[in-house]
């Protein structure tokens, strides 16, 4: 018999069989059911090493949509020091697709919240925010937290670290000028700065007279890990030593002198150094000739296309020696962590510890801190850092220490004369926008030092001077009470009023101070004889003989933010989008620039 | 069609094929359902949690995810768990070890949860009660005196341990960058801690020792000696060195004034302090010679490191102290009020297996002198054939004995009172 006529034979039978078609059919579809169930076991992605359990594979191109955090899930709120953001959201994102589970069988997701890294630990700390885990910059942050939390409460905020990745404080130049100074063949450093910034000749001295003097800049200290890194080690360079920076050392005179030499040099401050960063890179060499950085920022400058550069960007690691940033990872000791919360965060760490994860790392231009895995590019001198470098570190003091350089620093500090111009036109008067200008300018006044220049006008229509250069110490009261009385009724002469605050700060030209104004209106203009296109002609800043900064603030949703953006971009400043509910930390951020 | 058909051979061979296929994918699932004891077959690890899948099983190692050791059950065996406290030193081997265990049969029912910490941390932390630690492993035998007297206050002399074993032994040595050595030693002729402490002196820092101003002042580390093993041994081996001596170390040794003098001068340029032994070793890894020229850790560390170091700053160099002292990790089952009769027999299970050749082999890997002696420590592949270029040597020149613990008592008030507190 053939094959073919037995096969249809066969069919016939089996289905013909009642009994035993339904048993198979039951069969078949059992069958199907297991053949419908995959292997679970993904395939592993190329290059990915063994099956050792726990060893996560490299992220896939097609990685599957980010989880909501089902019922039953258990979410992790991470602040953390913002330098590293491009690192871990690539390899969070992962985790949180590969919905790891506790003991209990909760999906853990982590919330990732990058801000300075002293944000990062004080919202915790103040219990603002009900974080699990936090990761600053460095452990300077955590001492600081650390010993405030010890004094209120008794015990640590937290108790052990690991460190995730490490990167050092450079001072990032443009190459030319680097290589002006001797670089790389010889030593540079603070003493370098210092005689750069003290010379009026500026870069004239080594033939570059078109980049004018030498501008400089770091982050506020009290915000931002590299800008306390600066001001430590620049203590420490004063006091000629590398390791027990004392109490004793911060009053000696050799280290409020080179402070305040360094300090000089600086053209503003701020919060976030991936902001300063992307200014200088994108601003150029008439900006800023240097600024403290981080070395993994230095390589991200040089990535080819990131930025149109007109110089490649070096790291210079200071002779005087300079910081690493180990970016320490540690649980919350608050009682709103839970004991699985703890579990769900440990988890989280080992799986940021793990190789895969620190090779990702030394991708975005960090040093792993699993030695294990040896520097290779993007650590490569074509990328402007140095993989043998630093040569000389400097040792975290304690956090007393620590705290006395801050007080130092407010006082060797660049001064500022900052001009706030509020708009009281009647239409501040809606959606309880009056109010909470008040509390924002307050915040401002509130955060400048004692000897800041402090001039404060109003206007609608018309103009009105409520003080004029008046130093801090002399009117902070008498300044809090005028903001919390303004008072709106009238039109909006934005642009004459902007003008009439630059010419106030250009007619009293401090070159050693920051020169600023602070502009905060909800409307178009409505009053002025300026047109906008001459106001910014009168206002660009050249970075010599006008380098007025004005930052502007659109309230509200009637706001011309297209206008308001040109200002500031025209003075190398930076433009907001306020609302009454976060116009108190705009202000906030805003005094970080001063 | 209604005719009576007969199923032919080929039909009554697809009908067995098809009860075969379903036969075998219920067994299968069922197999995975329960957990399979089969080390190293792949897939068989169980479910993947983004699946959603089967619970009470390990997650598969997709990407993203972290994989513990969870407890696995076997309906017949009562399944325990046991906490041991251990130095950190010991990390990777350990480790290791816990993963290798768990593949076991015996590994199915017992446990073992690894708790690190200092091995004073772990004396303390017993004789405060601690109930999650079952078994004690500190790096030596250095505390051990300690911890039976203090615990014995509070116990009406009952003796804390139950047991007591050789895990592995690592004695102690200098550990320097290359370079740096180099230009040390054409200057002070050889490395020691009566170098160590006129370099620290040196006000002129490398300038006068080198003249290599770039390289700073000289740096020297060790581990806090109340928190770390290898801090207290440290001084140990600071005042067998200072008396030229290799045992009977006394008070009158510790309290002598030159002495005093000299290790107080010493200590004051001692930088770092880590609370961990490994900690240091890593950090100085990863930061380079700008953070340390030497530090004083375990030999185990720097045979574990050395390769890591190469590719991050260069070449590392191993020197022994003349005056030396073996660290024996000892593994010590204890005898406490928390520990049940199943835990101590789950703890001896866990130690037989620590001591077989296999484990034993692997410790020598990480850098340790196998405890048991039929591991060779010089074979072909043993770090102490392919790192000798660095200075690692198997024969020690003198070793000491470990002093009474009235001596080390004084040795850390001594120390205390030089640094001005913790």
């Amino acid at each position: 018999m053939g094959l073919g006529l037995n096969l249809e034979q066969t069919r016939q039978s089996i289905l013909g069989r009642t009994p035993l078609g339904v048993f198979l059919g039951l069969l078949l579809t059992v069958l199907a059911g297991l053949g419908g169930c995959e292997d679970p076991k993904p395939k592993p992605a190329a290059g990915g090493a063994g099956n050792n359990p726990g060893n996560a594979q490299a992220p896939r191109a097609e990685a599957r949509p980010p989880a909501e955090t089902p019922a039953g899930g258990i979410e992790l709120v991470f602040p953390y020091g913002s330098e590293k953001k491009l690192w871990l959201d690539d390899v969070t994102a992962t985790f949180n697709n590969a919905r790891n589970k506790t003991a209990s069988g909760k999906a853990i997701t982590v919330k990732l919240m990058p801000m300075g890294s002293g944000e990062a630990v004080e919202e915790p700390l103040s219990g603002r925010l009900q974080a699990h885990l936090v990761s600053p910059a460095s452990g300077a942050f955590i001492k600081l937290a650390n010993a405030k939390s010890q004094a209120s409460s008794g015990g640590p905020l937290v108790e052990s670290t690991q460190d995730l990745v490490l990167s050092p404080v450079v001072i990032a130049m443009w190459k030319p000028m680097a290589e002006a100074l001797g670089w790389p063949s010889k030593q540079v450093g603070w003493s370098d700065i210092i005689e750069l910034t003290k010379s009026e000749q500026g870069w004239a001295k080594y033939n570059f007279p078109q980049w004018g003097r030498f501008k400089f800049g770091h982050t506020q200290p009290e915000y931002s890990n590299s800008g306390l890194m600066a001001i430590i080690a620049q203590a420490y360079a004063g006091a000629g030593k590398t390791n027990d920076l004392t109490m004793q050392d911060l009053q000696s005179p050799a280290v409020a002198t080179l402070m305040k030499e360094v300090q000089a040099g600086i053209v503003h401050y701020g919060e976030s150094t991936g902001f300063f960063g992307r200014k200088m890179f994108s601003s150029g060499p008439e900006f800023l000739s240097a600024a403290v950085l981080y070395e993994s920022v230095v390589i991200e400058a040089n990535e080819p296309g990131k930025y149109n550069l007109q110089f490649p960007v070096v790291a210079i690691y200071p002779k005087e020696g300079t910081f690493w940033s180990e970016h320490p990872v540690g649980v919350i000791n608050k009682p709103w962590v839970t004991p699985e919360h703890k579990e769900a965060a440990k988890k989280y760490i080992e799986y940021l510890l793990q190789r895969p994860q620190q090779e990702s790392a030394l991708k975005y231009g960090f040093r792993p801190s699993d030695v294990s895995i040896p520097l290779a590019a993007p650590l490569t001198p074509d990328f402007g850092v140095n993989p043998n470098e630093p040569k000389t570190t400097l040792q975290t003091p304690s956090a007393e220490v620590i705290n006395g350089t801050i007080e130092l620093w407010r006082v060797q500090k660049k001064k500022s004369h900052v001009v706030l111009v509020m708009d009281t036109s009647g239409s501040m008067n809606r959606d309880q926008r009056i109010q909470n200008a008040r509390a924002g300018a307050q915040q401002l006044i509130e955060m400048l030092g004692e000897e800041d220049l402090f001039s404060f006008m109003t206007f609608s229509d018309k103009r009105v001077w409520l003080a004029e250069e008046l130093k801090i110490k002399d009117g902070r009261a008498r300044l809090n009470q005028q903001a919390g009385g303004l008072i709106a009724n009238g039109g909006t002469a934005l642009f004459d009023s902007v003008y009439a605050a630059f010419q106030h700060l250009q007619q009293r030209q401090k070159p050693d101070r920051i020169s600023a104004v602070v502009v905060l209106t909800d409307g178009e203009d409505t009053d002025s004889q300026m047109k906008i296109a001459q106001l910014l002609n009168e206002i660009r800043s050249d970075e010599e003989k006008k380098n007025i900064r004005v930052f502007t603030i659109g309230y509200g949703t009637e706001a011309n933010m297209k206008q308001l953006d040109d200002i500031a971009k025209a003075t190398q400043a930076k433009s907001y989008k306020g609302t009454p509910q976060n116009i108190r930390q705009v202000f906030k951020e805003i005094a970080t620039f001063f | 069609m209604a005719d009576e058909r007969k199923l032919t051979i080929l039909g009554k061979f697809f009908v067995f094929l098809v009860l075969a296929a379903c036969f075998a994918g219920a067994y299968y699932l069922w197999t995975r359902s329960s957990g399979s004891s089969n080390p190293g077959v792949p897939g068989q690890n169980g479910t993947s949690a983004a699946n959603g899948g089967t619970p009470a099983t390990p997650a598969a190692p997709g990407p993203g995810s972290v994989s513990t050791p969870e407890p696995r059950t076997n309906a017949n065996t009562p399944a325990v768990t046991i906490g041991v406290a251990y130095g950190t030193e010991k990390r990777r081997w350990l480790t290791w070890a816990v993963e290798e265990f768990q593949k076991t049969p015996e590994g199915q029912r017992i446990t073992v949860k690894l708790i690190p910490m200092g091995s004073l941390e772990g004396a303390q932390a017993v004789i405060k009660g601690d109930q999650a630690i079952n078994v004690w492993a500190p790096a030596s035998s250095l505390y051990e005196g300690t911890l039976v007297d203090e615990w014995q206050m509070n116990n009406s002399g009952q003796n804390p341990i139950a047991k007591k074993e050789i895990l592995a032994l690592t004695p102690m040595v200098f550990v320097m960058w290359d370079e740096r050595y180099t230009a040390f030693i054409a200057k002070y002729k050889e490395l020691s801690f009566r170098t160590i402490a006129l370099a620290l002196a040196e006000t002129g820092g490398w300038t006068a020792i080198g003249q290599k101003q770039e390289w700073g002042f000289f740096k020297f580390g060790h581990t806090h000696p109340n928190q770390s093993n290898s801090g207290l041994m440290t001084l140990v081996l600071l005042a067998y060195d200072f008396h030229q001596k290799n045992s009977g170390l006394s008070l009158g040794d510790i309290t002598n004034v030159k002495f005093a003098e000299w290790a107080n001068k010493l200590q004051r340029g001692v930088t770092g302090l880590s609370n961990s032994t490994g900690k240091m070793m890593e950090e100085m890894v990863q930061r380079g010679p700008s953070t340390y020229d030497a530090i004083f850790v375990y030999e185990a560390n720097a045979i574990d490191y050395i390769k890591n170091a190469e590719g991050r700053w260069g070449k590392l160099r191993v020197v022994y102290p003349e005056k030396n002292a073996w660290n024996d990790n000892p593994f010590y089952i204890l005898n406490v009020s928390w520990s049940t009769k199943e835990q101590r027999a789950a703890s001896q299970v866990f130690l037989d297996f620590l001591l077989t050749e296999r484990v034993q082999a692997q410790a020598l890997v990480h850098g340790f002198r196998p405890a048991n002696v039929a591991v060779p420590i010089k074979g072909a592949d043993s770090p102490f054939t392919t790192m000798e270029p660095y200075g690692l040597k198997v024969d020690l020149p003198a070793v000491c004995e470990p002093p009474a613990s009235e001596v080390l008592k004084n040795l850390l008030i001594s120390w205390q009172r030089n640094r001005g507190g913790s």
